[in-house]
């Protein structure tokens, strides 16, 4: 039987649509299969209420690889990255914390909280950047296997200890402590202001299950600092019109290259013969054939949903069901009459406060006001319970790209953890609004004016994101980011080079080798490595 | 008559603290020719290593009553039987109540756990063999990465290259499955560690402890895992307790090894203070005492922790900032205190205990992981933990000599219990408070207790800094997260006992492979104590 398409791609996420690009870019015949109706996966925007745009589920960019915007073109697919400038950190004391992408107000705002971490900031930042420079080769690298005497695997362990060698005793013990330390005892190693360490520790937490002190934190701190945008790390934006436009871009892109897209294409499993992947069912019962199958959904439905035990080999499908997601993060996404009045920005009324008070509104502000703050709020999930009083990364797209609300109104996106999947007695329509009332109970207490400035709300659980995007327990990096999930060990050791047991079968999704948050990395190097087979 | 400096015929070598890692390096030492002086402050050695007497005809190991591993290598070596160390196994391991009237016994033997479990679980009565087998099987690699040097990971010379080369050898000798298994397990917590493998509470809770013993961490932190493969070094497979204990207390090994280095020529001198270590030309030179008593050698040797070696004993000026800001990053965090209980007979744990509650070397009030999670979170806010994990000894069952006839006494190991109190400090009220809430913890499960309690010894990490100089209260000088392990331990500069000082070295717990391994550092030290001597020898020599 010849095959229509050289290959299905199951899932049109991020992930999904960069490999279907790479792979038409290479002149293969593609197709990518998208369960919802629209593309995007995570990173969708929605008009959730008439006239208000969200970006639901993902909502920062910063992470896509360069490379990817470069090859795939996608400033003329309409990618239009606007700077997110500042992170302001609310006290309890009714003061704030700010931090500024501009060198001198954010030195002369730190001096203000201590003249001692003012002067460390310049250090830490050298430190970040030369650690995410150690990390950098690794993220585009093909995970080998340690255990394989293949020449290939070899060769790869020897590199990546040369690479090691390389960067000298120094850092490389320094890359050491940030891999295995908490994320609380590096930052407590460099600074004492306590809504600092807080504000950066939260970054090390996100997707994950632990709390800032646990140790395997501070990793994701720096996963965190990776983002680079016109070669600058550690700067963030939004995607002008949500983050959607991510998506929409790389599908375009792919179009471009002759991909074909199908939305409302459930597919139900994969077809194997002899061992070879020749195929896919659709949910309605079509059979589509392809010599080449990827996944772009995380490893749980990559192998327990779509293919049948017996196709793989002893042993697997366990070790799949031990790979760890324990979703811990939800959104709530409000459409507001009114900006929200943060009282910490009130300030004196002064011309430089009003200034301030509209930079910091543009940016980002953090829930986060100390250490103690962000371990209590995990205390709560560890038992089962949402945080009483949670960690909350807030947007307000609209005073960015205007055209996510209606004139003179605006939308704010509450990135709130923790929020476990498996919530004591289940997450019912009660407990999702439980949840919201938290939520913005929380952040009243902050800016008081926002109750009566709520128009419409969306609460999100992570029940709620794995049933509408696909991501197994609501884990928003396919899969938790600690160390003993990354790397060679993503998803499965000897199984982290985006290939199956299933031949012709392969992995793109952010289950896989270097992981979650609009990176692209996992369906560009997933990519390769199929183009290398055919 | 005292040795004086100038003396051709002093010390090759000063070793500060007579704790097990200064008395096995300086053993070692001696049998390799150096005339070695050992200075110990208190007035018995042992360090934190001791069996005392802490009320009339009562004797426990008053600090740690677990030394971990005593390697039968050191044990042939310093020829300690002959110098009146007698190791003795307990036939069973763990007694554990469920805390709903129910208790899990870990046996020695295989057959006997699995025979316990099947009244909490049959699956996991079912997986125990093979879980047993694994985890042994992952400590056994530890065990020879233990039994030398830490690799050195920016190895330069042929003998470094060729030394790391060997632990990459030997990790793939493991097998694939294991190997694999090693390098996931590390860094992973011990609940998502025993989560994959167990249901019951009470099995999880036990080994959990075993995770987060000495650690301020609980059994949901990353690197927990490690800790919990760490305590299985040189245990039979499934034990998961020390198989064999000196039998006249940890202190019988401390004395043993004491009279083994002084029967080999070393020197041991008790209520000896060092106040300060000599450095000139950038070489230690010297050692002075509390006394003002100066006393040179070529080589220093400090047991104690790594933060008083560099910033009390040594001139901090005299380092490079870089590396004295390492010594101060280095975390101790003690998180235990020491309870010790004379009682005027055998404390009755219930029916279904009868029988057995001095039979099992440890009694452990850990009964789920939720438990012990929620006693660490108190200590994350600078709390003593309301309802603690214990871990019990009652040595007078089996072993002669610590009561009276017919009385009994108690070592409890109590964590979590923080150094730094958050609110208040560590006074007279706070210690009765914390022995009162082991007591109350105790008497849920053996509601007689409190009535046999004639005398109790409550020692707090204060206390047990200041009386057996451990760093904050920590035993194993300092903690041993996945950061300060092996070539970081205790900072990288000093991974191989050898120290930025010229001819001063470490040999104590705060070096690898950490504590819980009786004199695992000093036995490692002497070695690279030794090579370097026969070095400089050599130089000299051509």
């Amino acid at each position: 039987m010849t095959a229509a398409y050289d290959a299905i791609v199951i899932g049109g996420g991020h992930n999904g649509l960069v490999n279907a690009a790479y792979l038409a870019r290479a002149g293969r015949r593609v197709l990518v299969l998208e369960r919802r109706e629209r593309v995007g996966g995570a990173a969708v925007s929605e008009q959730v209420f008439p006239g208000f745009t969200f970006s639901v589920y993902s909502y920062v960019v910063s992470l896509l690889r360069p490379e990817i915007i470069r090859d795939l073109d996608l400033a003329r697919h309409g990618l239009h990255i606007l700077p997110l400038e500042s992170t302001v950190t609310p006290l309890e004391n009714g003061d704030y914390l700010g931090q500024w992408s501009d060198h001198d107000q954010n030195r002369h705002e730190l001096y203000r909280h201590s003249p001692r971490d003012a002067e460390a900031y310049d250090e830490y930042g050298h430190l970040m950047h030369h650690m995410a420079h150690a990390v950098k080769p690794i993220i585009g690298m093909v995970p080998p296997d340690p255990t394989s005497l293949h020449p290939r695997d070899l060769l790869a362990l020897a590199r990546l200890g040369k690479h090691m060698h390389r960067l000298g005793a120094r850092k490389f013990n320094a890359l050491h402590k940030l891999m295995t330390m908490s994320a609380a005892d590096f930052l407590d190693g460099w600074f004492e202001t306590d809504a600092l360490k807080a504000t950066k520790s939260a970054s090390g937490i996100i997707g994950t299950f632990l709390g800032p002190r646990s140790p395997g934190t501070a990793y994701v701190l720096l996963h965190h600092y990776m983002g680079e945008l016109d070669g600058v790390f550690r700067a963030w934006g939004f995607a002008k019109g949500g983050t959607g436009s991510v998506s929409e871009a790389i599908a375009s892109a792919a179009c471009g290259f002759g991909a074909e897209i199908r939305i409302d294409s459930p597919v139900a499993r994969v077809r194997v013969r002899n061992g070879r992947a020749t195929g896919v069912v659709l949910e309605n019962g079509d059979e589509i054939a392809a010599r080449v199958v990827v996944s772009g959904v995380d490893p749980r439905r990559t192998f327990l949903q779509f293919l049948e035990p017996k196709e793989l080999p002893a042993g697997f499908a366990e070790a799949i069901g031990r790979f760890k997601f324990r979703g811990s993060s939800g959104k709530v996404n409000l459409a507001l009459a009114e900006l929200p009045n943060f009282t910490c920005l009130a300030g004196t009324g002064g011309a430089s406060s009003a200034a301030i008070r509209a930079a910091a509104l543009r940016g980002a502000i953090s829930i986060s006001p100390g250490l103690d703050y962000v371990e209590r709020a995990y205390d709560d999930a560890k038992y089962g319970e949402f945080s009483r009083r949670p960690y909350m990364d807030i947007v307000i797209p609209s005073m960015i790209d205007p055209a996510m609300a209606p004139p003179g109104k605006h939308v704010m996106s509450i990135f709130v953890q923790y929020a476990p999947y498996e919530l004591n007695g289940g997450w019912s329509a009660a407990r999702r609004e439980a949840f919201g009332d938290a939520v913005v109970d929380t952040v009243s207490q902050f800016a008081p004016n926002l109750k009566a400035a709520i128009l419409h709300r969306q609460v999100i659980s992570p029940a709620d994101i794995e049933r509408v995007t696909g991501l197994s327990e609501g884990n928003i990096f396919a899969g938790e980011l600690s160390l003993h999930q990354l790397f060679f060990f993503r998803p499965l050791s000897a199984w982290a080079r985006y290939r199956t047991p299933v031949s012709g079968y392969y992995q793109c999704g952010a289950g896989t080798h270097p992981g979650g948050g609009i990176m692209g990395a996992s369906g560009r190097l997933a990519a390769l490595e199929i183009l290398k087979d055919a | 008559m005292t040795r004086h400096s100038g003396n051709n015929k002093g010390y090759d070598a000063v070793v500060i603290g007579a704790g097990l890692n200064g008395l096995v390096t300086a053993g070692y030492l001696a049998r390799g020719g150096l005339a070695v002086l050992v200075l110990e402050q208190r007035d018995n050695v042992g360090g934190s290593a001791v069996t005392e007497e802490f009320a009339p005809g009562f004797r426990c190991d008053t600090c740690v009553h677990d030394v971990g591993w005593i390697s039968p290598r050191m044990v042939r070596d310093l020829d300690l039987p002959r110098y009146g160390l007698v190791l003795q196994s307990h036939g069973d391991a763990v007694l554990a109540p469920d805390g709903h009237g129910g208790f899990l016994r870990l046996h020695s033997t295989t057959a006997g756990t699995v025979e316990s479990l099947r009244k909490f679980s049959t699956t996991d009565a079912a997986k125990w063999p093979a879980f047993a087998a694994r985890i042994a099987g992952l400590a056994s690699f530890l065990e020879t990465v233990y039994a030398a040097p830490a690799p050195n990971i920016h190895a330069s010379s042929t003998g470094e290259l060729l030394g790391l080369l060997n632990a990459g050898l030997r990790l793939r000798r493991l097998g694939k499955a294991a190997m694999v298994d090693l390098l996931r397990t590390v860094p992973m917590s011990v609940a998502e560690l025993l989560d994959d493998a167990f249901d019951s509470d009470v099995l999880k809770g036990v080994l959990g402890s075993e995770g987060v013993r000495h650690l301020c961490q609980g059994p949901r932190s990353g690197g927990t895992a490690f800790m919990l493969l760490h305590h299985q070094v040189g245990r039979q497979p499934g034990a998961f307790h020390s198989t064999l204990t000196p039998r006249g207390g940890v202190g019988q090994l401390s004395t043993a090894l004491a009279d083994s280095a002084r029967a080999s020529g070393v020197e041991i001198r008790t209520g000896m203070r060092v106040d300060r270590i000599i450095v000139r030309d950038e070489g230690a030179s010297a050692v002075v005492l509390a006394s003002g008593e100066e006393i040179a050698a070529p080589r220093v040797i400090s047991s104690a922790d790594p933060r008083s070696t560099f910033l009390n004993l040594c001139e901090p000026s005299q380092l490079a900032p870089e590396f004295v800001n390492a010594v101060r990053n280095v975390r101790f965090r003690g998180v235990w205190a020491k309870v010790n209980l004379a009682l005027d007979s055998l404390p009755d744990f219930g029916p279904l205990a009868r029988g057995d509650e001095g039979q099992f070397g440890t009694i452990c009030i850990s009964p789920s992981l939720t438990y012990l999670e929620r006693a660490y979170d108190a200590a994350k806010y600078g709390r003593t933990s309301q309802r603690p994990y214990l871990d019990v000894r009652i040595p007078s069952v089996a072993k002669p000599g610590f009561a009276p006839p017919g009385k009994h006494v108690m070592s409890v190991h109590v964590q979590y219990v923080p150094y730094q109190l958050r609110d208040g400090s560590w006074d007279n009220a706070a210690r009765d408070a914390l022995g009162d809430q082991v007591v109350a913890t105790l008497a849920e499960y053996a509601p007689g207790l409190p009535g046999l309690v004639r005398h109790r010894q409550v020692l707090t990490p204060l206390d047990l800094e200041t009386r057996f100089a451990l760093p904050e209260g920590h035993a194993y000088h300092g903690e041993m997260t996945l950061d300060q392990i092996l070539f970081m331990r205790p900072v990288p500069e000093c991974s191989e006992y050898r120290t930025p000082v010229r001819g001063l070295f470490l040999c104590g717990a705060g070096t690898h492979p950490g504590g819980g391994v009786a004199g695992g550092a000093g036995a490692n030290a002497a070695r690279i104590i030794l090579k370097n001597g026969a070095r400089t020898a050599r130089s000299s020599m051509g």
